[in-house]
């Protein structure tokens, strides 16, 4: 008897189990129409009556573990009677987690900062599974309809070659270079001095600082301990240089193909004749050991201890202050936009304003978008970003009598002995992630407005494309081929350059490198990727 | 004998079986009761999500679901045998599982050497000393590893600058990947694999050592002759069992040793199902791949299975 009841009870679970299996597979249909949304069409509250939805969200290691007790987040509850109930997701399982949550039909109401590329975009926004938010956007979206007019490469830029929008973006404010570049090249300005140099004007010029800092022992630690260039990933390096090639000429957003200054026409600029003589110029650096031989595998941890014992002749980095401490950090000054063999003389190390696509995306589950467009339109307008970057009056921050704003002391100096990015944390959230929202200069705090990554963004700014494009949209069959094969192409194209600045491979078998290209279907790459370009030029 | 008598009678006889079925059920009810969770786990865990390897032969949208995708028969399987990658990923896995089959021995001659210690508490301690790494989690070792053997910063790189050599980059030569990969999990698994044999060890008759000792067999020729012979058919068996993982290197340590620099030895098939699977989402893709994965398995599999039975009496089934 009791043998029969346990089969039972096992075979019922089992039975429970595929139940459970196929009513995930018939959840197809579109769920939420919005047929009867009330919600305030200006004004706060947005809605009447508390609605709750849920965010799913990427936990950066910066930012509070637990974005419900995030105080802007708990006041803007307060203002707009929305209650988000946070699910946050550590980064370095992001992609996994939301993979996961795609596939398995699980669906929070919202991907917030999730980093949802393009190509999911359009793929689960086709099938339903993200909602399409253009008259959502027309409707309950002023705030971000008024910077799309302001600025058409972010509305190009955001709409899917079916007309079609599904994400809010992260924006940054035009002109705020600093934050466009992300990181920028620093040099050791002590050192420059004892050795009686110049800032390096040129990639010769460069070289030689380089080497002469090899030679020196210039910490005065009576040991040949300095690194003339060090960082944690040799891209870095690279995003510096290849300007001084005129690569990469369109922005970052396009990381293997830009505009070739001589015929006006796309191309792919990996298998140029001007990026074999760049890498030989890297090459060069690192056969000589002018760059930290450890660059490939270091750990980050190791390197910001490096930098802290002052042994760095030269990095890119966000800002050396907020990384080596004060007293090292202080010793370096921003590094110029290289001229290169060629005569090139360019930074090409930045992105487009409209900063990022997949940061907010709104599922079929939801029950409210419209609600939802409106929860999020307002951190597109000032007082939005004022919120979510500098928090509130009197609580966080203070006006200055010259009109700017400025954290409280109890933030800078924090009463506990955190440190001001641990204080931070707890009253908002935007250290780390792709945030959806806008990042304006006046508000935005970051090491990228420190006023030494200011100074040393200026060095570069006459030297910056005029055009830089947002990334380019494509149809879905595009997508799919474009996936498969830029998933092969990429990857064999950043090991090779790895391995041809290290030596690994010489520099014989680039014939063979470009040759493999080709037979990787580089050119039906460059097909897909012109036929994007000229949807986005003409649209 | 009419038909219909035929009939009553066969009916009779399965009668009859099923009654014994139920007798052998009843009377040893809680040995069925203890296969049990064993069998729900199964179940549950292994042979139910096969229903979603049908995913390798479709073109896969969520809000589809796995049933109703559509078919595209081998698509994904052409686009991986045609892709750049495919030969690279098949051989450097491939190389790194003979590599580590090639080791199989170490405990064995570890267990035969450790039998032989009369000392008690250096038994012990030995045993104790060659288990322990077993314990540390992948993260660690892989730090551990890293600690060691960094270019600049490595003890390794230490000894061998202070000795007047020059420092080798081995997180990053494609040459040296397989070797730490490999050394650096016997270093992790050899006490543990050991423990098996000696407990087969132990299982041999002491009887036959005396009576070899007194016919005059040294120590070696009592290893040749008694020990060897008695733990090879746990040899075989563990040799069976360990080529059905045959395809199933430690995945995330070959994944936090990888870069760029040593991906033309290190990429294998199963890093790239967790990248283009997990990471990129197109899950029919690695599906077909991790598919192909596992028939080499099995094809392995029964193939030294049925030698084995050939050749020995031993084997799986």
């Amino acid at each position: 008897m009791k043998l029969k009841k346990s089969l039972l009870a096992a075979t019922s679970a089992v039975l429970l189990l595929s139940a459970c299996n196929n009513a995930e597979g018939t959840q197809g249909e579109d769920s939420a129409e919005t047929a009867s949304e009330k919600v305030n069409e200006t004004g706060m509250p947005i809605v009447d009556e508390q609605i709750q939805l849920k965010f799913f969200a990427d936990r950066a290691a910066t930012t509070h573990e637990d974005w419900n007790d995030v105080m802007i987040f708990n006041e803007y509850e307060k203002m707009t009677n929305i209650d988000v109930e946070w699910e946050m997701v550590p980064t370095d399982a992001l992609a996994e987690k939301r993979n996961l949550a795609l596939a398995s039909g699980t669906l929070p109401d919202v991907f917030h900062s999730a980093d949802i590329s393009n190509l999911d975009l359009l793929e689960y926004g086709q099938q339903g599974v993200f909602l399409e938010l253009n008259d959502l956007i027309d409707q309950y979206a002023p705030n971000l309809k008024k910077l799309m007019n302001e600025n058409p490469d972010i509305k190009k830029g955001i709409t899917f070659p079916n007309g079609k929008i599904y994400s809010m973006p992260t924006i940054y404010e035009p002109d705020f270079l600093s934050v466009l570049d992300g990181a920028r090249p620093w040099v050791n300005q002590e050192w420059l001095d004892k050795l009686g140099m110049e800032n390096p004007e040129t990639t010769e010029e460069f070289y030689q600082y380089l080497k002469a800092v090899q030679e020196t022992d210039l910490n005065g630690n009576g040991k040949q301990d300095e690194i003339p260039y060090g960082g944690t990933v040799i891209d870095g390096l690279v995003g510096w240089i290849k300007g001084s090639y005129g690569l990469g000429n369109r922005g970052i957003r396009h990381p293997y193909i830009d505009v070739d200054s001589d015929s006006d026409e796309l191309r792919f600029f990996a298998d140029d004749e001007e990026y074999k003589q760049m890498l030989q110029y890297i090459n060069k650096l690192y056969s000589e050991g002018l760059i930290q031989q450890n660059i490939f595998s270091i750990d980050y941890n190791q390197f910001l201890a490096n930098g802290a014992q002052n042994i760095y002749g030269s990095t890119v980095f966000h800002n050396t202050i907020s990384l080596f401490g004060e007293e090292v950090g202080s010793k370096f000054t921003g590094g110029n936009a290289l001229e290169g063999e060629n005569g090139d003389k360019m930074y090409t190390d930045l992105g487009s304003s409209l900063a990022g696509m997949g940061g907010f995306v709104i599922t079929k589950e939801n029950p409210n978008p419209a609600a939802t467009v409106r929860w999020m339109d307002y951190f597109y307008s000032d007082e939005g970003a004022k919120l979510f970057f500098m928090g509130l009056e009197g609580e966080t921050y203070q006006e200055t009598e010259d009109g700017e704003v400025e954290y409280l002391d109890k933030i800078t100096n924090s009463p506990d002995g955190l440190t001001m990015e641990q204080e931070l944390a707890k009253y908002m959230t935007w250290l780390g992630g792709g945030y959806p929202g806008i990042v304006k200069q006046d508000y935005f705090k970051g090491s990228e407005s420190l006023p030494s990554s200011i100074k040393a963004t200026e060095r570069l700014e006459p030297y910056i494309p005029e055009e830089i494009w947002p990334a380019f949209t494509f149809t879905e069959e595009e997508s799919r081929r474009f996936s498969a094969l830029a998933t092969d192409i990429e990857k064999y194209v950043k090991e090779t350059r790895d391995k041809l600045i290290t030596g690994e491979i010489s520099f014989a078998e680039w014939d063979n490198y470009v040759q493999t290209l080709q037979d990787m279907g580089l050119e039906e790459y460059m097909e897909i990727q012109n036929a994007a370009y000229e949807r986005f030029k003409n649209s | 004998m009419t038909t219909a008598n035929l009939e009553i009678d066969k009916k009779q006889k399965e009668r009859s079986k099923i009654h014994k079925l139920l007798r052998r059920f009843k009377n040893s009810w809680q040995l069925y009761l203890f296969l049990l969770p064993a069998l729900t786990f199964f179940i549950i865990f292994h042979y139910l999500p096969m229903y979603g390897v049908q995913i390798a032969f479709k073109d896969f949208y969520a809000t589809e679901g796995i049933w109703g995708s559509p078919w595209i028969g081998f698509d994904h399987f052409t686009r991986f045998f045609d892709s750049y990658y495919f030969w690279r990923l098949l051989t450097n896995t491939l190389l790194l599982n003979l590599y580590q089959l090639a080791l199989f021995p170490l405990p064995i001659i570890l267990a035969l050497a450790v039998n032989e210690l009369r000392n008690g508490a250096f038994k012990k301690w030995v045993q104790t000393i060659t288990y322990a790494p077993h314990f540390i989690s992948v993260v660690v070792i892989v730090g551990m590893i890293v600690a060691f053997l960094d270019t600049i910063t490595g003890l390794a790189n230490h000894m061998i600058t202070s000795l007047g050599g020059e420092s080798v980059p081995f997180l990053t030569s494609p040459e040296w990947f397989r070797h730490i990969f490999v050394w650096s999990d016997v270093w992790q698994t050899l006490g543990w694999g050991s423990i098996i044999y000696l407990a087969a060890l132990a299982g041999i008759n002491p009887e036959l050592h005396e009576a070899a000792k007194i016919d005059g067999a040294t120590r070696m020729q009592r290893i040749r002759y008694i020990n060897i012979p008695g733990i090879l058919p746990t040899v075989v068996v563990l040799f069976i069992l360990s080529l059905g993982n045959f395809m199933a290197v430690g995945f995330e340590k070959v994944l936090l040793l990888q870069n760029n620099l040593n991906s033309s030895t290190s990429d294998v098939i199963q890093t790239f199902v967790y990248e283009s699977g997990l990471l990129e989402g197109q899950y029919s893709f690695a599906s077909a791949i991790g598919l192909f994965d596992s028939m080499i398995n099995i094809i392995l599999l029964i193939t030294v299975n049925q030698i084995a039975k050939k050749t020995s009496d031993n084997s799986l089934w």
